[in-house]
């Protein structure tokens, strides 16, 4: 059985690295503060892959053909592409993927039930490029990228992420006792992007959600419609499906946060947090 | 049930795969796109609201219209 030696959840904004003289340097310093002490335990992790819970902004899957759950089989993701550094301010580089780990995923999924659809090119965005940036900036460590819909309505529940974040966990219990594997959620909190609200954060909300982490009791989020995390959290705010499909991976774990800052500038409830037994 | 429009997310995709931001667009830019009379008015105005409300995606909305946002 392989080892679960890292897991993680973390925002993504393109303006967190993007745009940094527009925020507040305090609150900029905190939650910078809490990626470097996710970089540090990963690295003391040691893991051989990461497996990443994000999802999608309209970059790639487009209306004609829209997946609830996809596996990524790239050899290798742009975290960023040129255009993306240019925008994000960060390096562009390709980052490797794990295609036949994502393959036996897959293949796992399908014989169980789990009907993933998979792509073999990728063109990602923030929710790769950027908590990698801070989190694996040697850009060394094998990505395996399992993209939640949670930008193109209707999505699937809170609770099904979380069960199929569940068979990802039951997959990894499966593999070879050697493999060390590190597990990432990005996006989230709340926000708004694009809709008459953009701009607005709710702090409340995020507490909420971050309380319920903390305490590893995730039974109230799993109970969350899309209407209610639109209202409080915001279209933005439908990313916390990533964070539930990795705490479906490793159940009764607990978080422990490390930053949150509701930062305005950035338009975006910004945490980290590490989760562990 | 959801709100979406095809014909607008998919006109939205198309220029947001350009990688140009704009105020607004122009008859030019929605060539051979099938939209009601209020999209098209809508996405030649930039009226982002608007757009939502009809039902684009708003993630679209701010690609296409990124000048128009604030922050």
């Amino acid at each position: 059985m392989a080892q679960i030696v890292a897991a993680a959840l973390a925002s993504h904004s393109p303006l967190i690295t993007g745009r940094p003289e527009v925020s507040k340097p305090e609150q900029r310093d905190r939650f910078y503060a809490g990626f470097r002490e996710l970089h540090r335990r990963f690295a003391a992790a040691r893991p051989d892959l990461v497996v990443m819970f994000v999802n999608d902004h309209l970059q790639n899957f487009p209306y004609s053909n829209m997946p609830a759950f996809c596996i990524g089989l790239a050899g290798a993701y742009d975290a960023p592409s040129p255009g993306g550094a240019r925008l994000m301010r960060i390096p562009a580089r390709k980052v490797p993927g794990a295609p036949e780990w994502g393959m036996a995923l897959l293949e796992r999924g399908l014989a169980a039930g789990i009907d993933f659809a998979y792509s073999h090119e990728i063109e990602s965005w923030d929710e790769l490029s950027v908590p990698l940036h801070f989190v694996a900036p040697e850009g060394t460590l094998p990505v395996v990228p399992v993209y939640t819909n949670c930008a193109a309505p209707p999505l699937p529940t809170p609770r099904r992420c979380y069960e199929v974040g569940g068979f990802v966990g039951r997959f990894i219990q499966s593999r070879p006792a050697a493999e060390r594997i590190a597990l990432l959620a990005t996006g989230g909190i709340s926000h708004w992007v694009g809709t008459p609200e953009t701009g607005r954060i709710n702090p409340e909300f995020d507490h909420t959600v971050l309380d319920h982490v903390s305490r590893g009791d995730v039974e109230p989020l799993l109970r969350l419609t899309r209407d209610e995390i639109e209202r409080d959290a915001g279209n933005g705010g439908q990313e916390i499906r990533n964070w539930l499909a990795l705490l479906g991976a490793v159940p009764g774990w607990k978080g422990e946060l490390l930053a949150y800052e509701p930062v305005a500038d950035w338009i975006t409830g910004c945490a980290t947090v590490w989760v562990h037994p | 049930m959801t709100t979406t429009s095809y014909g607008l997310n998919k006109a939205l995709t198309a220029i947001a795969r350009q990688h140009t931001m704009k105020e607004r667009l122009t008859d030019d830019d929605l060539a051979g796109h099938e939209l009601t009379e209020a999209e098209r008015a809508a996405l030649k105005a930039g009226d982002t609201a608007g757009l939502y409300h009809l039902g684009a995606n708003p993630y679209l909305i701010r690609r296409v219209f990124r000048a128009r946002f604030a922050l």
